[in-house]
């Protein structure tokens, strides 16, 4: 049980440092980085929950898996936009990038 | 107990880590302190027994931060942090609400009532458990994985390509 | 016995040839006529052997096409292969320099075979069909230089003048056929009474339209605006012979009465006709009314109940009135026209050539031993012993004497004057074509007495017109050659050279009713038009209407949503800045919010 309750405050806390990071940060890269922090405090959640409440369904780690495949494609469409952005703008700072308004 | 301990203190370092991303004003560091927040997310993995997650986790995000690191480079001006330039906005309400999403987690996490918690879970059937779950009831979320990372995969690189006349 | 049939599909092969191959159109004519001619000479020798020859050809319900070989037919036949022949001849040297050879050949063919078909024809289905085939050949060739200024307006009244006239020959065909009940000539022509009668002079009048009698004989000459091989073969030679040609077809059915009325107009014309003649600026005019009066010669032996003279007289005026317009085709092409006022001197110039014309001209006016002279004298000597001789003869006699004066006057006016030398194209081609044609004009004289023995019956002939008539003719060519035109027509030229046009001419009672219907039709035509056109424009304004509700109905309510849209899309975005973290902060606070929902709900429930 403590175990349990330790992966989770842990969870909870990566998100609460991921959360802040992607909101704070200037940089694409940066941002990126607070979203991968989100992602790993939720596949913290998701392994103590498979190991702690259910270890005889496999979906649970089925479901980690998923996510790491979600870190992946993000980080490489973030890195193809931020290539599109760089060579079209020079920077990938956010402050800059007004264009969705339109 | 023990598990307990390793799982405390991998946490603790994994917190730790990914704070300094944030706090650090060099770029090649904070690459490399997500990348130890995310092995040591890894290891908490290993320490609750999930050994092919872990193994994964590890090598995966050695692999990303690398990758991610290059990128820093690469589109900052100021990979050193010489400048000591600030690169961050709206600071105050982002960490209100980092906080605060972190205290309603923590909350829920000891509002809600757990159950009975399993014992412990035969090692040597993990990997195959799990390659059993993967081909047989959850084949087609798994099959839409792969096709949704070759999609990825063009389209990345068709956004990323050179725009020609 | 097809060598009948030859000289119908001879130059109709001729013309396919030509207008599927498009070139060598002159040689490939020359070939289809020759053809022709062929079997024309070969179907005169067997008919004069004693063969007859009928055939009887698919055609209308109960109304079979017939094709005879009679001694009639057969030297009909004859004399226009004969004629074709060397005109097509002379044509390969006239055209030389000229555009749209393929179209002249084309036609020239066309209408050969046409006139063999008319001649040949046994029953009055067919003779009708290549009556109105020769009639649309004569409009093309008249018109064959269409892009000049006046031709196609020639073209169009010639043909409106035959054709006003064939009406006649449709309504007169239409009582034999109906009383008879059957198509076939000889048999329709034993029909006898009223209906012979009316039949006889409708058929007059066709027959009047298409030989340029008076008063229809001003066609004529504006038919001379086409080539003048056109106008030796056509307008001379076979063309206007088929009215005299279906008159001594259908001679069997005149009544008394009618063939008085037949003399009477040929004698007319014969005198009109000659003084016009005399009247004229223009060679090509002056034979034009020539060719008339000659007509009128023929129509007189009809009229005296001689028709044998009368094909006489017209085999001998297709050579001689032919070789006559031949030898006026070069001098046109050497002075570039035919008025007299440049054609004078011509004579020393082309002494050949004057030769040929002198000749034909002299054997036209009737001087012996040439073919003009015998078959005239046939004539005066056939009117003399008509019970009608105290009409007819003065008329024959001053029609010679008329005859003999503008030859002469047209040999004066090309004799004299100074000549120019200049070369003329194809000459060796209208030399061979004019020659034979002057070369029968002389010798033609001494065939006239066998063919009329061979159709039946011999020529009248007596001392006293012998001597009459050369007499006469004689001197009317010294009156000719010594007394200019002005002084011996007075004050009758001015109206003779615009060709007597009474009241407004001819135009009057032909072409104006012809235009006056064409204008009534047309003015209905127009009405239909102008109801088509209400009818289009109604349905127009309706479109007009439905497009007006179209784009300020459902186009102004697509527009205003639109609008809209793009109003409400302007707002929206003044909302928001576009920057990446704001949009993320709105996202978390959403989420939050939503969260918060879910949890105060279970919290509650």
């Amino acid at each position: 049980m403590a175990t349990l309750i330790v992966a989770l405050i842990v969870g909870a806390i990566l998100f609460g440092v991921g959360l802040y990071g992607s909101l704070s940060q200037t940089n694409l890269v940066m941002i990126m980085m607070g979203v991968e922090l989100i992602l790993a405090g939720a596949m913290v959640n998701l392994v103590a929950f498979w190991r702690f409440l259910h270890p005889e369904a496999y979906s649970g780690q089925m479901f980690v898996l998923i996510v790491m495949t979600v870190m992946a494609l993000e980080m490489a469409v973030g890195f193809g936009v931020g290539t599109a952005r760089f060579r079209y703008k020079g920077s990938v700072e956010m402050e800059e990038a007004r264009d969705l308004k339109g | 107990m023990l598990q307990t301990i390793f799982v405390g203190l991998f946490g603790i370092a994994a917190i730790w880590f990914g704070v300094v991303v944030f706090t650090t004003s060099s770029m090649v560091r904070s690459a490399l302190a997500l990348l130890f927040s995310q092995a040591a997310v890894g290891a908490m993995f290993l320490a609750m027994q999930t050994e092919f997650l872990g193994v994964l986790q590890i090598m995966m995000m050695g692999t990303e931060m690398s990758i991610m690191a290059i990128f820093m480079v690469m589109y900052m001006m100021d990979p050193g942090g010489l400048m000591g330039m600030d690169m961050t906005h709206q600071k105050r309400i982002s960490q209100v609400a980092g906080v605060l999403g972190a205290l309603v987690v923590v909350g829920i996490v000891f509002l809600v009532g757990w159950g009975s918690i399993a014992g412990s879970v035969p090692p040597d059937q993990q990997v195959h458990g799990l390659g059993i779950e993967l081909m047989e009831r959850s084949m087609l979320i798994f099959e839409t994985a792969g096709i949704t990372i070759l999609t990825a995969m063009i389209a990345t690189i068709a956004v990323a390509l050179e725009r020609r006349q | 016995m097809t060598y009948v049939a030859l000289t119908i599909l001879g130059p109709l092969a001729a013309m396919v040839a030509i207008l599927l191959i498009r070139r060598a159109a002159p040689a490939l004519a020359l070939i289809g006529v020759g053809v022709a001619l062929i079997g024309a000479i070969t179907t005169l020798v067997n008919v004069a052997g004693g063969a007859r020859y009928a055939a009887t050809l698919p055609g209308l319900p109960e109304f079979p096409l017939r094709l005879i070989a009679t001694p009639l037919t057969a030297v009909l036949s004859t004399v226009i292969a004969v004629v074709g022949a060397f005109v097509m001849l002379y044509a390969i040297g006239y055209m030389e320099e000229e555009g749209g050879k393929v179209r002249f050949f084309v036609q020239m063919s066309f209408f050969v075979a046409a006139m063999e078909t008319l001649v040949l024809a046994g029953d009055w289905v067919l003779l009708l069909a290549a009556w109105e085939m020769i009639g649309l050949a004569s409009y093309m060739l008249i018109g064959f230089w269409y892009e000049e200024e006046g031709i196609g307006e020639a073209a169009t009244r010639a043909f409106l003048y035959t054709r006003t006239a064939d009406l006649g020959l449709y309504v007169g065909i239409f009582i034999l056929v109906s009383q008879a009940g059957t198509t076939e000539i000889s048999d329709t022509l034993e029909v006898g009474g009223t209906a012979a009668f009316a039949a006889s002079l409708l058929i007059l009048l066709a027959a009047a339209g298409k030989s340029a009698q008076t008063p229809l004989q001003g066609w004529l000459q504006d038919a001379m605006a086409g080539p003048t091989p056109v106008s030796a073969l056509l307008h001379s030679a076979t063309l206007v012979a088929a009215g005299a040609i279906l008159l001594i077809r259908a001679f069997p059915l005149f009544p008394p009465g009618t063939l008085l009325v037949v003399g009477a107009l040929g004698g007319v014309t014969a005198v009109v006709a000659g003084v016009m003649a005399v009247a004229d600026r223009d060679l090509k005019r002056l034979l034009a009314a020539s060719t008339s009066s000659q007509y009128g010669f023929m129509l007189l032996a009809l009229g005296v109940g001689s028709p044998v003279a009368a094909l006489a007289h017209l085999t001998a005026h297709a050579a001689m009135k032919s070789s006559l317009f031949l030898g006026s085709g070069v001098f046109q092409h050497a002075r570039g026209s035919t008025d007299f006022s440049k054609l004078s001197g011509i004579g020393r110039e082309r002494p050949f050539v004057f030769a040929g014309f002198t000749v034909a001209g002299l054997a036209l006016a009737g001087v012996p031993p040439l073919a003009g002279f015998w078959s005239k004298d046939a004539v005066i000597a056939a009117t003399f012993e008509s019970p009608y001789a105290w009409l007819f003869s003065p008329l024959a006699l001053f029609g010679t004497a008329l005859t003999g004066i503008y030859v002469a006057r047209t040999l004066r006016l090309l004799w004299k004057g100074e000549k120019q030398d200049e070369p003329v194209a194809g000459m060796a081609w209208m030399g061979a074509g004019m020659s034979g044609l002057v070369a029968l004009a002389i010798i033609l004289g001494f065939a006239l007495e066998p063919l009329a023995g061979l159709v039946g019956g011999g020529l009248p002939r007596d001392l006293l017109t012998v001597v009459l008539g050369a007499a006469v003719a004689i001197s009317g060519l010294a009156l000719g050659w010594f007394v200019p035109a002005d002084s011996l027509l007075g004050p009758v030229r001015a109206s003779a050279e615009k060709g007597f046009r009474i009241g407004g001419g001819f135009e009057q009672f032909v072409a104006r009713p012809a235009l006056a219907v064409a204008r009534v039709t047309d003015a209905f035509d127009g009405g239909i038009h102008r109801g088509v056109l209400t009818v289009g424009h109604a349905g127009l304004a309706v479109a007009r209407a439905s497009r007006i509700t179209d784009e300020k109905g459902i186009d102004g309510l697509i527009f205003a949503l639109v609008r809209g849209t793009r109003n409400l899309g302007r707002r929206a975005r003044r909302l928001q800045t576009g920057l990446v973290h704001k949009e993320l902060l709105l996202a978390v606070t959403g989420g939050v919010l939503i969260l918060t929902f879910l949890a105060v709900r279970t919290l509650v429930l």
